[in-house]
């Protein structure tokens, strides 16, 4: 048990923030959380870890923060080293200069909200006329300016909310971490605070990591996505590139709903650009190879909402096919619709006014664009969703 | 030794003290004399040095007596000394003397003077130095056979001695017991009382019975089961009550005190003896306060804490000083036929096979 | 800047959390540690008892104890009863006072903190007073009312284990009823839903759901019951019933003592609660029905429409039997020359009170013990909440062993522990045998995990992100303690110290083989005067105690929520 590195008395300013994740391995005893995983924060970009419960996003984010100790690697901020299994070194976590939004908004119910907020500027021994400023400034930048004499035992979790957040930005910090912040929040409200938050970011101009596993959050959220799934990062990239050009078919599936179709691939018919794959029940399915090679069991994933339902033979020459409906779900926004198709069922989220009833027979295309060629996978017995596991960023 | 001023046992008691003492017959004022002159404080002489009294300030003393009578006596010679604070440590003479020796064994000198209400320990003590040899100058007032031998280490500050007590309300008066042997009676079963062993009255009474009736009383007086106690408040407060019919130690001072309160009880002499013990107060050797403790010897020595040992209700001693006046109920010491133990040796001997015996009859 | 020069730049050292950690940790160890090896040693020592160290090291203390078998059986029986009846007090009255809508619900639960605080003494002594057969107050009045005999003998070991079971039973229904307060009422409503009856859905739903928390809770009463002192010295000596702490008092205070035996006893009974309290701990951690998780659930309340005045009842009757009834009984003795049922007008007085007034036993002692109390629960608390944090919220290496260093003296008993601590501390040069530091060095000790068990369970409520927000913020380690962490502790940490006090005040066990001449405290010294003086004078000054105790609590009480300021909740 080495005697970690904890210099410096004061927390450290830091010129420049960005953040260096190498190779970051976190244990629980026995139990691997993060299996070395390496990332880069750009200064002043948003970066949302994005996964399932159980990804390991929060554990990475905690050590970032520096109150959870890695087993191994290496993490970097504003090109400082926090912490370095190599040379001995692990900052602690009131000395690395960052803030943090806690899920439960950890906000002191024993202080008022001004003092909850001036709490890291008293840290810091600032003046008292600076800490009255800063403090203000950040309750007007939350619009919760009027609240600042108030016990904060008895606001509301909205309240609570952006209060925890005037607190985190109040000392003006180069980087702000984001432990779920809204899901303790309803529905209505949680869309509206995430324009809020996204606004106040950009207006900051403040590097932050962000962890959520609500995907709607992350899309609107973030500069760019890293999605993670048990310990290990999956794909890591902009909204966009994740959404269009899912790298396999967990990100596939993870990131909105997607069918996944497979099947031998026809060199003889790729024309355009594009790839054809023949299913097993004979289907001939074109998409976008996306400079990837297909590998042992070639599939394409097809987005539930790129799938265009009608009830009469489309003008699309290639991937479009009859199909008989065998159920319907009516969820508001669209329908889901389940069609057969081939031996299987693929799933259309569609927006459109005729009604549809189930075993009416109708057509289903997509846009050969919009079929994307997963990575090659090595395959192995029975598992649809085995991939490769890489961690080098995109 | 036994225990007459006056009276047919005298010639006893002269022949128990040449056994003992010897040359030291008349060496009381022998050995007061070798010293400076004695100061006359209050209404008695004392060696102790009053300036350096006045500054110890403060008196330990450790009492075999209940509290009340611990106190009793503390408050008496504090009232008499008002710049000394008095404070004390009671317990039962066996636990008290295992108290001191603990203490002595790991260095602590804490007790300035103590009294224990058995012969037993305090020959012990002063065999293992433990008293303090002074010589006080009211000694001169003592018989030598009330003093320790060789004399200076304790002194006899009274007598307390013991018949049965029993509750007139439960106990008619025909059937009550008249002699020790009477207790032996099944119907006391389960409702007589006695002392704990560490009782000094309790010790000298198993061996003075036992020279009287030979082993087989004591074996038979298990049988009845009584139930043992510290204090001879506790004795009296269950006869009082009428949880006990009867207690085996039934201390006159005890009874004088409770008739007093009003308890229904009656005391009853019996005709073989009574078996008594001396309360033997000495100063401690490597005491915090020296000065103070040879004060206090030398007050309970004189008439005036032998009045108030004697008149005091919680305590009613008799007193062995020679010029000492009748007790409070009128008696002297000599209107009593007291049983004491006059070999010594023999006694101390005995307390080993004593302790056994009462552990086994109590249960432990 | 490259990685090296940075590590080059800065110097590894141990953290201040790391040296505080090891220090408190080294102060625990030797406080619980050494008198133990004492304790050891004496039980050990097979040669002259009189010669220290031993010379001679044997087992023939522990053959010695099969003499004894009686004394070991007494201590189980009474044990056992004393936890039977105290786990039925306190059941029934957490039922009662969780799960039904008996009415003046608030009141009942905090009078049923009251007899923790009182003494188990004023109990016995009540009891006594109440039940010996022949003065005994109550069998005083059956005899008036013709009936012939002994209605009720408490002089027994039946009395010892009612009067063990009436304290206890207040700590039965605290850990009971939290634990019924932690059950989720929807696992009954599920039952009732599927068309159970009420009495099927208790035998059936909650019975089994609460078991393992009675279970624990039962066998931590009766480790206690094991090594309880007080009850069993008054209403067991007098009628030659030992158990096996009452024993050891009685080897230890005779002439000669007799140590090695009452050290083997002592060991015995160490290792007997030793188990228990392992046997306690597995069923604590191995399952989750532990409370504390700050998820309170509402208990639903079932209406027992008529019924439930009888309920009231029965708390009341609790509360009327381990309160009301032991007060009044001393009120009444302690007015009288000789105490008995139906006093004539001469019998009344005014002298015990003046009596203990005087006495050097109330005036020094209940000083000291006022003062001896204070600073155990101020010194107390305060290592306690350092011990707590260190052990749940530090990273420190070995923290794990600190809290069982702590929370080891719980399965010693007091009395045991004591005679320990008489030894260690005779032959340390330090002048402190028989003065009053020594008596807080002990009660420090044995108190530590009553301390730890108030302390951790506010500490792990407390939620984790608070404290990591801070860290956040920047604060240091003292800085947050100081800002964070003792502020939202502080309802705890006030609770500990009322505890604690009350606990010190009242200790028995441990005092009465410490106390010297000028360190006297209340409770062994109103024991001592049991003992050589009259019940209504002891009366008196127990009463005296009691008003004493209550008077400074209350101002404690009401000194807190004053520097609390208004409109904390």
């Amino acid at each position: 048990m080495a005697f970690w590195n904890t210099s410096a008395e004061q927390p450290l300013e830091l010129q420049s923030a960005s953040i260096e994740v190498q190779d970051l391995e976190i244990r629980y005893g026995d139990v691997p959380a993060v299996r070395g995983i390496s990332f880069t924060v750009q200064p002043g970009e948003q970066l949302t870890l994005l996964g399932p419960s159980g990804c390991g996003k929060t554990t990475t984010l905690r050590a970032l923060a520096g109150l959870e100790r890695p087993s191994g690697g290496t993490i970097r901020i504003g090109g400082h080293v926090m912490y370095s299994r190599e040379h001995g070194i692990d900052i602690p976590a009131e000395r690395r200069g960052l803030s943090m939004v806690f899920q439960s908004y950890a906000i002191w119910p024993h202080m008022t909200v001004f003092d909850n907020v001036a709490y890291g500027l008293r840290v810091r021994r600032r003046p008292r006329a600076e800490i009255d400023t800063r403090v203000r400034a950040a309750l007007d930048l939350v619009q919760m300016g009027a609240f600042a004499g108030r016990r904060a035992s008895q606001l509301s979790g909205g309240q609570q909310q952006r209060v925890a957040l005037a607190r985190a930005c109040a000392f003006s910090p180069q980087i702000l971490l984001f432990d779920e912040p809204l899901s303790n929040l309803d529905a209505k409200l949680r869309a509206d605070m995430r324009i809020e938050l996204r606004e106040l970011q950009h207006r900051l101009g403040v590097t932050s990591v962000y962890v959520t596993h609500d995907l709607e959050e992350a899309l609107a959220m973030s500069d760019r996505i890293v999605v993670m799934r048990d310990g290990i990062i999956e794909q890591s990239g902009t909204p966009t590139e994740i959404y269009a050009h899912p790298r396999n078919a967990f990100v596939a599936d993870f990131v909105g709903s997607s069918n996944l179709v497979r099947g031998k691939l026809r060199p003889e018919l790729a024309r355009d650009g594009l790839v054809a794959l023949e299913t097993a029940s004979g289907e001939v399915v074109y998409g976008d190879p996306c400079g990837r090679s297909p590998g042992a069991d070639p599939t394409l994933s097809i987005r539930t909402v790129h799938l265009q339902f009608s009830a009469e033979r489309p003008q699309a020459t290639v991937n479009a096919w009859p199909v008989t409906v065998r159920r319907c779900v009516f969820q508001g926004d669209f329908t889901q619709i389940y069609v057969s198709w081939g031996g299987r069922d693929l799933v259309i989220r569609s927006a459109a006014l005729e009604p549809v009833s189930e075993g009416q027979s109708a057509w289903i295309s997509a846009d050969p664009r919009r079929c994307v060629l997963l990575e090659g996978a090595i395959a192995t017995a029975g598992d649809d969703f085995t991939v490769a596991p890489r961690h080098s960023p995109r | 030794m036994t225990i007459d001023t006056n009276g047919p046992t005298r010639r006893r008691l002269l022949q128990a003290g040449a056994a003992i003492g010897g040359a030291t017959l008349a060496s009381g004022k022998v050995w007061a004399q070798a010293k400076a002159a004695p100061v006359k404080v209050l209404d008695f002489q004392t060696y102790a040095d009053m300036a350096k009294v006045e500054q110890e300030g403060q008196f330990v003393f450790y009492c075999h007596e209940n509290e009340a009578g611990t106190a009793a006596i503390v408050s008496a010679f504090t009232k008499d000394f008002p710049k000394i604070k008095g404070s004390y440590v009671r317990a039962q003479t066996g636990a008290l003397y295992s108290k001191v020796l603990a203490e002595r064994s790991a260095g602590r000198f804490d007790v300035d003077v103590i009294q224990l209400s058995d012969l037993a320990p305090a020959v012990d003590f002063q065999r293992k130095g433990g008293y303090e040899i002074y010589h006080s100058p009211e000694a001169g007032a003592y018989k030598p056979h009330y003093l320790s031998n060789p004399p200076g280490a304790y002194f006899w500050t009274g007598v307390d001695f013991t018949g049965i007590c029993y509750s007139t309300d439960r106990v008619k008066e025909s059937e009550a017991p008249k002699n020790w042997k009477d207790l032996l009676d099944p119907r006391w079963r389960g409702s007589m009382s006695c002392k704990i062993a560490a009782s000094g009255l309790q010790f000298v009474q198993w061996y003075e019975l036992r020279k009287l009736y030979g082993d087989a009383y004591w074996k038979e007086f298990a049988k009845q089961q009584p139930h043992a106690f510290d204090s001879r408040v506790q004795l009296m407060d269950r006869l009082a009550r009428g949880d006990d019919k009867i207690t085996a130690v039934g201390e006159y001072a005890a009874y004088v005190l409770y008739k007093k309160k009003g308890a229904k009880i009656a005391w009853v002499a019996p005709p073989d003896g009574l078996p008594a013990t001396p309360l033997i107060v000495g100063a401690v050797s490597k005491a915090p306060h020296p000065e103070t403790a040879k004060l206090f010897v030398d007050w309970a020595m004189s008439l005036r804490g032998q009045k108030f040992y004697q008149d005091n209700p919680n305590l009613i001693y008799g007193s062995v000083r020679d010029d000492a006046p009748p007790m409070v109920t009128g008696a002297k010491l000599s209107d009593f036929k007291l049983l004491a133990p006059t070999d010594i040796n023999d006694y101390l001997a005995s307390h080993g096979a004593f302790n056994k015996q009462w552990s086994a009859m109590l249960g432990l | 800047m490259s990685d090296t020069a940075i590590a080059r730049q800065s110097m590894p050292r141990v953290s201040a959390q790391a040296i505080a950690g090891m220090v408190v940790a080294a102060i625990v160890g030797v406080l619980v540690l050494y008198p133990i090896f004492f304790l050891l040693q004496a039980a050990l020592d097979v040669g002259d008892p009189d010669v220290r160290p031993p010379t001679a090291y044997g087992l023939d203390n522990f053959a010695a104890l099969g003499r004894y078998t009686g004394i070991l059986m007494n201590t189980l029986l009474v044990s056992a009863a004393a936890t039977a009846m105290a786990i039925v007090f306190g059941f029934v009255t957490a039922w009662i006072l969780t799960r039904t809508n008996v009415p003046f619900r608030r009141t009942l639960e905090q009078l049923m903190a009251v007899p923790y605080y009182v003494t188990p003494l004023l109990g016995a002594f009540a009891w006594s007073l109440l039940g010996a057969p022949q003065s005994g107050f109550i069998n005083q009045f059956w005899r008036a009312l013709g009936g012939h005999g002994v209605l009720l003998n408490m002089i027994t070991p039946f009395g010892i284990a009612w009067v063990m079971a009436l304290f206890e039973g207040s700590v039965a229904f605290f850990m009971i009823g939290a634990v019924m307060k932690s059950m989720d009422p929807s696992l009954e409503e599920a039952s009732q839903v599927l068309g159970a009856s009420r009495l099927r859905t208790m035998l059936f739903v909650t019975l089994p759901l609460v078991a393992p928390g009675v279970l624990g809770a039962t066998i931590y009463v009766f480790a206690e019951m094991l090594g309880s002192f007080t009850a069993a010295l008054v209403l067991g000596l007098p009628n030659r019933f030992y158990v096996v702490t009452t024993a050891i008092y009685v080897l230890i205070s005779q002439y000669p003592p007799r140590l090695p035996l009452a050290a083997a006893m002592g060991v015995s009974l160490f290792v007997v609660m030793f188990a228990m309290m392992l046997v306690y701990r597995r069923l604590v951690t191995s399952r989750s029905f532990v409370t504390v998780t700050g998820k309170a659930f509402r208990p639903r309340r079932m209406d027992m429409g008529g019924l439930r005045w009888m309920l009231f009842g029965a708390c009341a009757l609790y509360v009327l039997l381990s309160v009301v009834l032991p007060f009044a009984t001393l009120i009444f003795s302690s007015l009288q020359r000789i105490a008995v049922a139906f006093p004539t007008a001469a019998n009344w007085t005014l002298a015990n009170y003046r009596g203990a007034m005087q006495m050097n036993a109330v005036r020094s002692a209940l000083a000291n013990s006022l003062l001896l109390g204070i600073a155990t629960a101020s010194i107390g608390t305060l290592l306690v909440a350092l011990l707590c944090w260190l052990v749940y919220r530090s990273r420190l290496p070995g923290r794990g062993l600190i809290e069982h260093v702590a929370m080891f003296p719980q399965a010693v008993p007091r009395l045991v522990f004591a005679f320990g601590m008489m030894w260690a501390w005779l032959i340390i040069p330090l002048p402190i045998y028989g003065t009053i530091w020594l008596l807080l060095i002990a009660y420090l000790t044995v108190f530590l995990p009553l301390g730890m068990r108030t302390i951790s369970g506010v500490m792990l409520q407390l939620d984790k992100t608070l404290e990591e927000s801070a860290q956040m913020c920047g604060a240091p380690w003292i800085y947050r303690l100081r800002t964070v962490t003792v502020p939202l502790l502080r309802p705890g940490l006030l609770a500990c110290w009322l505890l604690l006090f009350i606990a010190s005040v009242r200790e028995l066990g441990a005092s009465i083989l410490l106390m010297g001449p000028h360190s006297k405290v209340i409770t062994p010294a109103i024991v001592e005067s049991w003992f050589a003086t009259s019940a209504e004078l002891t009366a008196a000054m127990a009463l005296i105690q009691t008003a004493v105790v209550a008077v400074a609590m209350g101002i404690f009480v009401m000194l807190t929520r004053q520097a609390a300021g208004p409109g904390v909740e």
